[in-house]
């Protein structure tokens, strides 16, 4: 229930009675103010005000009774109406046609009445505003007649008054009503907007190991169990990557440790065959001396490919991008290189020239280790051709170092012909970097190009 | 007398290198581990570490060496061949060498590490000349003149023979010894090497000392 009070549903509903309570209390107010104002125009008038049949009658009976008839008398019953009637106007015109008094008319009004000029007011009076009474004096009707005119408006009932008089008030006050209501709801919807977008703002934040910051949490509604949810999962997600990289962590220790545990004999295998090459040996005691040298670097070579290889599957050995200029991260491979062959007689031709992409965007420690494994295969097995060529080769599409040799082709005997993994780590990692390679071989030698597109 | 410090807790590799080391020359005090270290020290000319030891590890014992003196050069020759471990290893030591390895080149690699500390007054046979690296000086063999050189060939022959035997490409040659990127297309190496031949090879235009290797570098062999 707690909680009830403190969600944006409890919020809304408040608003929406508010609401429906303002409008209540309006219609309340406005039906008070009315009657009020109504009393108040009723006070003002007579309690005993009469309708329009009861003012002719009235005025009727009063021009009737009129006696004697002078100007005086008229005069008196005038002001008597006009005390009663404050917006009405009179006037009398006697039995010649003569206009002989008249009390707050208007200047159109002829002195002289003709019996035409009669008929005519009489017809153009008939229900219309002002609302007008023609009575004759006397029984004989030879005393002319009296005229009474008052506007019909006096006539409306008072909550018509009160409308004509304060209708805009009262129209303005259900507008300010109205729009305070939705002034309301704009501010509650535009803070739940407004901190929706700040959660989305936060939600793209990241920290320093790639993940979701923490968010502040400040109330307790809808939108803040949704930031502790958001919270929860960021928890969750970094207690992972914590387990991930544990896990990481203790495999590569595992691979270092096999990879030490197992060069450690391999070392002393060395220092034996080391020691044994400098006795007098016969010549088969010579070269197998010389094999077996050969055979710890194959095997030396082979732990640390077998190693890399199930780090690489495992997704564990990973690219670390960077700009370099390929070329020279090439030609410094081969300086290091060079000597190597040199000792094996090879022919070495370099013919390196600058991309005109300068830069490629690889893992030098990767580019490094495909050059590597390239190499060393040609040293391996394709030492008959005492051979190898690197050289850059640029079309429209792509740029690419080529490596090739003269040996016997991949198809061809090696005497140390493993099972491929130095090629298999050269395929992930190119593939790891967005690289490509080819492979072209044949009795005469192989071609292997590593190639960006362009 | 080249005095090596070389931690190593495996005996049969530890005997080993202390005798091939020892036949090359130098003098040589083997620990299984790094407890006694402090005491043989101050005496030592540069320090071979193995990594994974009893105690101490090699990183650790390596790390306390360089604090105390920075002018040895440490060598850390280890069975752990992880990119991590060498990374760790080059953050401190000055090289790193992985097992199984070939005493040639252990020594290979002592020498540079001795040239570049300047820890024994070498003489050098380079071809017609007797260089003295510990003052870069060139003496000619026959007549007994010294070569005379300018700011910038000093230097350049200088970072040859500090690398020597390891082929430079024009890049390395060029940020080590002017300190600045080197751009493609740049002359101003190739002008260096020009003048630099023409005061000490006998014959420039085929020279022995500073040999070019096509298409990578440059490389004088010692």
């Amino acid at each position: 229930m707690k909680n009830f009070f403190r969600s944006l549903l409890a919020k809304y509903m408040l608003i929406i009675l508010m609401a429906l309570f303002l409008f209540q209390a309006g219609y309340i107010l406005i039906a008070a103010f009315a009657m009020g104002l109504e009393e108040n125009i009723t006070s003002e008038t007579r309690s005993e005000m009469k309708n329009e049949t009861e003012v002719e009658e009235s005025w009727h009976v009063d021009a009737n009774s009129l006696s004697p008839v002078s100007a005086q008398t008229v005069g008196e019953l005038f002001a008597k109406w006009k005390k009663e009637y404050p917006e009405a106007s009179m006037f009398w015109v006697d039995g010649e046609g003569q206009l002989a008094e008249e009390l707050d008319t208007d200047d159109s009004l002829p002195a002289q009445w003709s019996s035409s000029y009669t008929a005519q007011f009489i017809k153009d009076r008939y229900d219309r505003n002002p609302y007008t009474v023609l009575a004759l004096i006397g029984e004989e009707a030879d005393q002319g007649f009296l005229v009474f005119e008052i506007p019909r408006s006096v006539f409306n009932p008072p909550i018509t008054q009160v409308y004509d008089q304060y209708g805009t008030y009262l129209v303005g006050g259900l507008v300010i009503l109205v729009l305070v209501f939705i002034s309301l709801s704009f501010l509650f919807f535009r803070g739940i907007r407004k901190r929706l977008l700040h959660l989305q703002s936060a939600m793209e934040l990241r920290d320093t190991d790639g993940l979701p910051v923490q968010l502040e949490i400040k109330k307790k509604d809808e939108i803040g169990q949704l930031e502790e949810s958001f919270n929860q999962m960021v928890q969750e997600l970094r207690e992972s990557r914590k387990r991930e990289q544990k896990e990481e962590q203790l495999r590569r220790e595992l691979i270092a440790n096999l990879s030490h545990d197992l060069r450690t004999p391999l070392t002393k295998l060395r220092a034996q065959t080391y020691s044994l090459a400098k006795e007098e040996l016969s010549c088969d005691g010579t070269k197998a001396v010389k094999a077996q040298e050969v055979s710890i670097e194959t095997i030396d070579q082979l732990i640390e490919n077998l190693m890399s290889y199930t780090l690489l599957m495992a997704s564990k050995y990973s690219s670390e991008p960077q700009e370099i200029d390929p070329v020279r991260y090439v030609r410094e491979s081969l300086a290091l290189w060079y000597p190597v062959f040199e000792k094996e007689e090879f022919e070495i031709e370099v013919n390196l020239s600058p991309f005109k992409d300068a830069v490629w965007i690889v893992d030098p420690i990767w580019l490094g280790r495909i050059i590597d494994n390239l190499l060393q295969n040609i040293l391996r097995h394709a030492k008959d051709g005492r051979f190898v060529g690197v050289e850059t080769e640029s079309t429209r599409d792509y740029d690419a170092f080529v490596i090739w040799d003269k040996g016997k082709g991949m198809g061809g005997e090696s005497e140390e012909r493993g099972a491929g993994i130095g090629l298999s780590i050269v395929d992930l990692m190119v593939k790891g970097m967005d690289l490509k390679w080819d492979i072209e071989t044949s009795i005469q030698g192989t071609h292997i190009k590593i190639i960006k597109d362009k | 007398m080249v005095h090596i410090l070389y931690i190593e807790d495996e005996r049969e590799i530890g005997g080993w290198v202390t005798k091939e080391l020892t036949e090359k020359g130098y003098m040589v005090t083997w620990l299984e581990s790094g407890e006694q270290i402090e005491t043989h020290l101050k005496k030592a000319d540069l320090a071979i570490l193995d990594v994974m030891l009893p105690g101490l590890d090699g990183f650790s014992i390596g790390k306390r060496i360089k604090k105390e003196n920075a002018s040895i050069p440490v060598l850390m020759l280890s069975a752990r061949t992880a990119m991590e471990d060498k990374i760790e290893g080059l953050s401190f030591a000055d090289d790193y060498l992985t097992k199984p390895f070939h005493p040639d080149e252990l020594v290979a690699r002592i020498e540079v590490l001795l040239r570049r500390f300047q820890k024994h007054d070498d003489v050098l046979n380079l071809k017609h000349l007797t260089l003295y690296t510990k003052d870069m000086r060139a003496v000619h063999k026959k007549t007994g003149e010294e070569i005379q050189l300018t700011g910038k060939q000093y230097y350049l022959f200088q970072f040859f023979i500090r690398h020597l035997n390891q082929i430079l490409t024009k890049e390395q040659l060029y940020e080590g010894v002017w300190g600045e990127t080197y751009i493609e297309g740049d002359k101003t190496l190739m002008v260096h090497i020009r003048y630099l031949r023409e005061k000490i090879e006998q014959n420039p235009a085929r020279p022995e000392i500073i040999e070019t290797i096509r298409g990578i570098g440059y490389r004088v062999r010692g």
